[in-house]
């Protein structure tokens, strides 16, 4: 699969998963280097403690080969039912999950074996 | 990820990887028990040559002992390739390795299964994948042995240049899988269970044509083992009560709430019910598939053999994987409502396969409700009858090919309607 479809479906599964609480502004922000990505989605809907640690659970699952290689294909594809963060989850190399003000931030990482922590903005301490 | 979750991780392996072993084990030591060393053991030799296309049953055609012996044989080789490509034991290989064994009963050899895995292997390769980012395809892939089988054995073909063109088709065969596999799950969106099962029955119509077109003429097999030995008839049930009472164990006290919390999923692929919920409730949720299961042959005075026994074992193993009982009952009321309708027998060989295997469907009915569930079920009875003979029986997962099919038509009509008012006011 050619990168750009690969971020195409990223961003199609994570921008699912927020628009289903139809939110007012949805922003998308992408920072591309050649062995890795950070995608930024942000909204400004409410969400609760229990919703983030949900979504945090998902996008931070144990990454799993098997799964991801196969199913993972179905990231960004969804015709019908609701988003799958755990799609997300398997492939990427970290993500954060965080509110802001009224809404919610969500920074996912992904990137190769060569992926090089300090050509992005992942705060220290992952 | 925390330790405490590395913890329980690696305790959720041990568990699996010892109840795997000993249901393997279970499986030597009962196929011995039932017919002797020498008859088992030659007869599983002999497995190893036979066309095993659709419907061949290896208890009618060597005994329960070397279908026995078969089934963990394929269970081994599919354990061993999981250790090598050091994956994770959970709901995914649960239900593949479970799935295969019981296919091992009707159709499965080693010799026959090897061919298409090391396909699946090389496409890996081709493409820059690690074999652990293919080992589900490569598993379920070897739904495709009979036609490693068929062109092994029936084609006319003998000796070394009969192994050899045998062996070539299951590489090629293995190696053209993955991408259709991928394919076709945009079909039906991860509504059907067994997508191996489209994905082989869509490759197998190619092969049959070519087959077909080269002028080989496929003979119907209908090996079906009818007299009930107690062997046959307890396997299941023991083997469920059993994955009930391992669950139970090793989630506690939140065996109830944890069983309550499956059955409130889709089961959509890919459901993984171990990672979802725990590895105890999906236990309680396999053995209970397969109590049910088998409740329902001896309800309606159906016949325990290798096709009905592997059919179990594959709705205990997706008891992991995305089917559970309350997705699963409205599709199994579409078949047998259909199959009344049709004036068609339920214990019927294609009926009764076709009871027990729709709950691919499971998902459908998790999703959009009872009503499509049972809309699904219908349909399958229906187009199950067909799919076989379109594929020259080659392809194992007849059920999971018009299950497929039948999910993807549910899906694109139901796509279709909720596509209506999406534009803006």
């Amino acid at each position: 699969m050619k990168r750009k479809d690969l971020i195409l479906h990223l961003i199609g599964e994570i921008s699912s998963f927020l628009l289903e609480s139809d939110p007012r502004r949805l922003v998308i922000s992408l920072h591309q280097e050649e062995n890795g990505l950070h995608l930024c989605v942000l909204d400004e809907n409410p969400h609760t403690e229990e919703e983030l640690k949900e979504i945090d659970e998902a996008l931070n699952s144990k990454k799993r080969p098997e799964l991801a290689g196969y199913y993972g294909s179905m990231t960004g594809h969804d015709m019908l039912g609701s988003s799958r963060l755990n799609l997300l989850g398997w492939q990427v190399k970290h993500c954060d999950v965080s509110s802001i003000g009224s809404g919610i931030k969500i920074d996912i990482w992904l990137g190769g074996d060569a992926f090089q922590n300090e050509q992005f903005t992942i705060p220290k301490n992952r | 990820m925390s330790i405490f979750k590395e913890n329980v991780i690696a305790n959720q392996n041990e568990t699996l990887l010892f109840l795997l072993m000993f249901i393997m084990f279970s499986f030597i030591v009962t196929g011995i028990a039932a017919d002797g060393v020498a008859k088992s053991f030659s007869g599983f030799l002999e497995l190893q040559l036979r066309p095993a296309r659709l419907v061949s049953d290896f208890v009618s055609d060597q005994g329960i002992g070397a279908s026995l012996i078969n089934a963990a044989a394929v269970g081994i080789t599919g354990l061993i390739l999981i250790l090598v490509a050091k994956v994770q034991l959970s709901g995914a290989t649960f239900a593949a390795l479970l799935t295969m064994m019981g296919f091992a009963l009707f159709g499965k050899t080693p010799v026959n299964i090897l061919p298409i895995i090391f396909g699946v292997y090389l496409a890996g390769k081709l493409v820059g994948k690690t074999f652990s980012q293919y080992l589900i395809i490569a598993l379920f892939a070897t739904a495709l042995g009979p036609l490693v089988s068929t062109v092994t054995v029936e084609m006319g073909l003998t000796g070394f240049s009969a192994i050899a063109v045998g062996t070539g088709a299951g590489i090629i065969t293995g190696f053209l899988l993955p991408a259709i596999a991928v394919s076709v799950l945009h079909f039906h969106q991860g509504y059907s269970l067994y997508n191996i099962g489209l994905t082989c029955g869509f490759f197998a119509l190619f092969a049959a044509a070519f087959f077909r077109a080269s002028g080989y003429e496929f003979q119907g097999l209908m090996l079906w083992h009818t007299s009930n030995s107690p062997i046959l008839t307890y396997m299941v049930p023991v083997l469920s009560v059993i994955l009930i009472g391992t669950g139970i164990f090793t989630a506690g006290k939140n065996s109830w709430k944890d069983l309550v919390a499956i059955q409130k999923h889709t089961g959509r692929l890919p459901s993984d019910f171990m990672d979802l919920e725990s590895v105890g409730g999906s236990l309680i949720n396999a053995g209970l598939m397969g109590l049910f299961g088998s409740l329902y042959i001896i309800v309606i005075g159906g016949d325990f053999n290798g096709p009905t026994i592997g059919g179990l074992l594959t709705i205990i193993g997706f008891g992991a994987f995305g089917t559970h009982l309350r997705n699963s009952w409205p599709v199994v009321a579409g078949v047998v409502i259909a199959s009344l309708v049709f004036g068609k027998s339920l214990t019927a060989p294609g009926v009764l396969l076709a009871a027990i295997f729709c709950t691919t469907l499971g998902p459908v009915a998790g999703a959009f409700g009872v009503v499509a569930g049972f809309i699904a079920g219908f349909i399958h009875l229906v187009l199950v009858h067909q799919t076989g003979s379109w594929q020259g029986g080659m392809n194992l997962y007849n059920n999971g090919f018009a299950g497929g099919l039948t999910a993807t038509l549910m899906v694109s009509m139901i796509a279709w309607y909720r596509s209506k008012n999406t534009s803006f006011k």
